[in-house]
């Protein structure tokens, strides 16, 4: 599973600290980059493709207009979290994704970031997890099992290295299963190939 | 909250049972009454602080030692290092292998194979672990053993800046190759793909046994990267900046 790109930015060393700590319990893979003065923000925008970004209110009016026009234009990159120091809305002038209270509960934190994870693996390579492989696909590993290389398997297969390739994405991502030695032994126990062949 | 030398070595063991593991490792054993860690790690011949260097940095996965750059010698942390290797390898896979060949004896024959396939696939991970390890206790800690000495000598050889130069810390830490995914193939494997074993407690002890060798490995490979590889990259900055001209 790839790891989640988390920026968070904020001046305040203890809030910074308190949100890694509640990241990390979730348990995810995670990259956390933190942030701590305005005028480095939009350099580490511009080091992440996309990701999750935690900011606040305090510390998106330290920085530039042009950051803060960088956040807007890269809106499809970031899912954007802003804090807020407490409840007492409405807040338009910030346009963001969610919005956290500093005197949110834990569960309440996570919650809302869990809208992020929801929508990350709806759009992401893991809702193929658990879907049944192809026949094309069950072509493609029994070749990967009985050990030969990609060049092979396209020759053998009439296809280009570059959809052998995807096609061993695929297979991986649906099985969970990334190593030769591990599809070979899917494909024996699934009776794809039998012990004879790999002899 | 931070592992302190006056802390009851008791409560290390209450906060995070896993830590158990860890203290033994260090050859102390349980009956300490109520000892706080200084006096124990004393009792032991224990360096207090890099005990407790390693108990926070297993415990917080954020802990960021700050004592590396002054503290103890790499000989400590290797020496640790060397002794989870060996927990891993004679105590550890040993274990899950014997747990794997009872998985295998079942009556019924066209399921045996299956699980036969799962022997020889982790006995395969077995030895890509045994090389990884080989290769660090071969080649990576008497390099850094090198680094240090020229530390501590302040004399540098230009053999050594050239070696340095080939191949540093950091490019150790590059190639730390990914053992890890046949670990997860195997988990994975197991819990979706063999057919319904005969005892299913077997199978989740296995399992269960996986999952912790590789949140220990993980952890293992932490104090690598936070206790290891700062400090030897600190020596070798300083050598490369006092001695390769």
């Amino acid at each position: 599973m790839e790891s989640i790109h988390v920026i968070i930015a904020d001046r305040s060393q203890l809030v910074r600290l308190g949100l890694t700590g509640i990241l990390y319990r979730t348990g995810l893979s995670l990259t956390i980059r933190e942030v701590s003065e305005p005028d480095k923000f939009i350099h580490s925008l511009q080091k992440e493709h996309n990701g999750l970004l935690i900011t606040s209110r305090s510390f998106v009016s330290a920085c530039s207009t042009e950051a803060v026009k960088y956040v807007q234009n890269n809106r499809h990159r970031f899912y954007n979290v802003i804090i807020e120091d407490i409840e007492c809305g409405p807040y338009n002038d910030i346009p963001c994704n969610e919005r956290i209270y500093l005197n949110d509960s834990e569960r309440t934190i996570y919650r809302k970031l869990q809208k992020y994870m929801q929508q990350l693996s709806d759009h992401g390579d893991q809702d193929r997890a658990g879907e049944e492989i192809s026949q094309r696909e069950k072509d493609v590993l029994k070749l990967v099992a009985l050990g030969m290389t990609n060049k092979e398997i396209a020759e053998k297969l009439f296809i280009s290295s570059h959809t052998v390739i995807s096609h061993r994405k695929n297979i991986t991502a649906k099985l969970g299963i990334k190593t030769i030695a591990g599809l070979t032994v899917y494909a024996l126990i699934n009776k794809l190939i039998s012990a004879e062949d790999i002899k | 909250m931070l592992f302190q030398p006056n802390m009851k070595m008791a409560d290390v063991i209450h906060t995070n049972y896993h830590l158990l593991q860890i203290i033994s490792r260090f050859g102390i054993n349980l009956g300490f009454g109520d000892k706080n860690i200084k006096q124990v790690c004393q009792d032991h011949g224990i360096d207090v602080d890099f005990f407790l260097e390693i108990v926070n940095s297993y415990h917080h996965i954020n802990y960021f030692p700050r004592k590396h750059l002054q503290g103890f010698s790499l000989e400590l942390i290797v020496d640790y290092l060397r002794k989870s290797h060996e927990y891993y390898l004679k105590l550890k896979i040993p274990e899950i292998a014997q747990l794997l060949i009872d998985l295998t004896r079942i009556p019924d024959p066209a399921a045996g194979t299956s699980f036969q396939l799962i022997n020889r696939f982790f006995n395969e991970y077995r030895t890509e672990l045994e090389v990884h390890i080989q290769r660090e206790e071969d080649k990576v800690y008497p390099y850094v053993f090198m680094v240090e000495k020229a530390y501590l000598d302040k004399a540098a050889h230009k053999d050594i800046i050239d070696r340095i130069r080939q191949y540093s810390i950091d490019d150790y830490e590059k190639e730390h190759d990914n053992v890890e995914d046949k670990l997860l193939d195997l988990k994975n494997i197991l819990i979706k793909y063999l057919p319904v074993p005969v005892d299913p407690r077997l199978s989740q002890s296995v399992l269960f046994e996986l999952f912790r060798l590789e949140a220990d490995l993980r952890d293992h490979a932490r104090i690598e990267e936070k206790i290891l590889v700062p400090k030897v990259r600190f020596m070798e900055k300083w050598l490369f900046e006092n001695y390769s001209a």
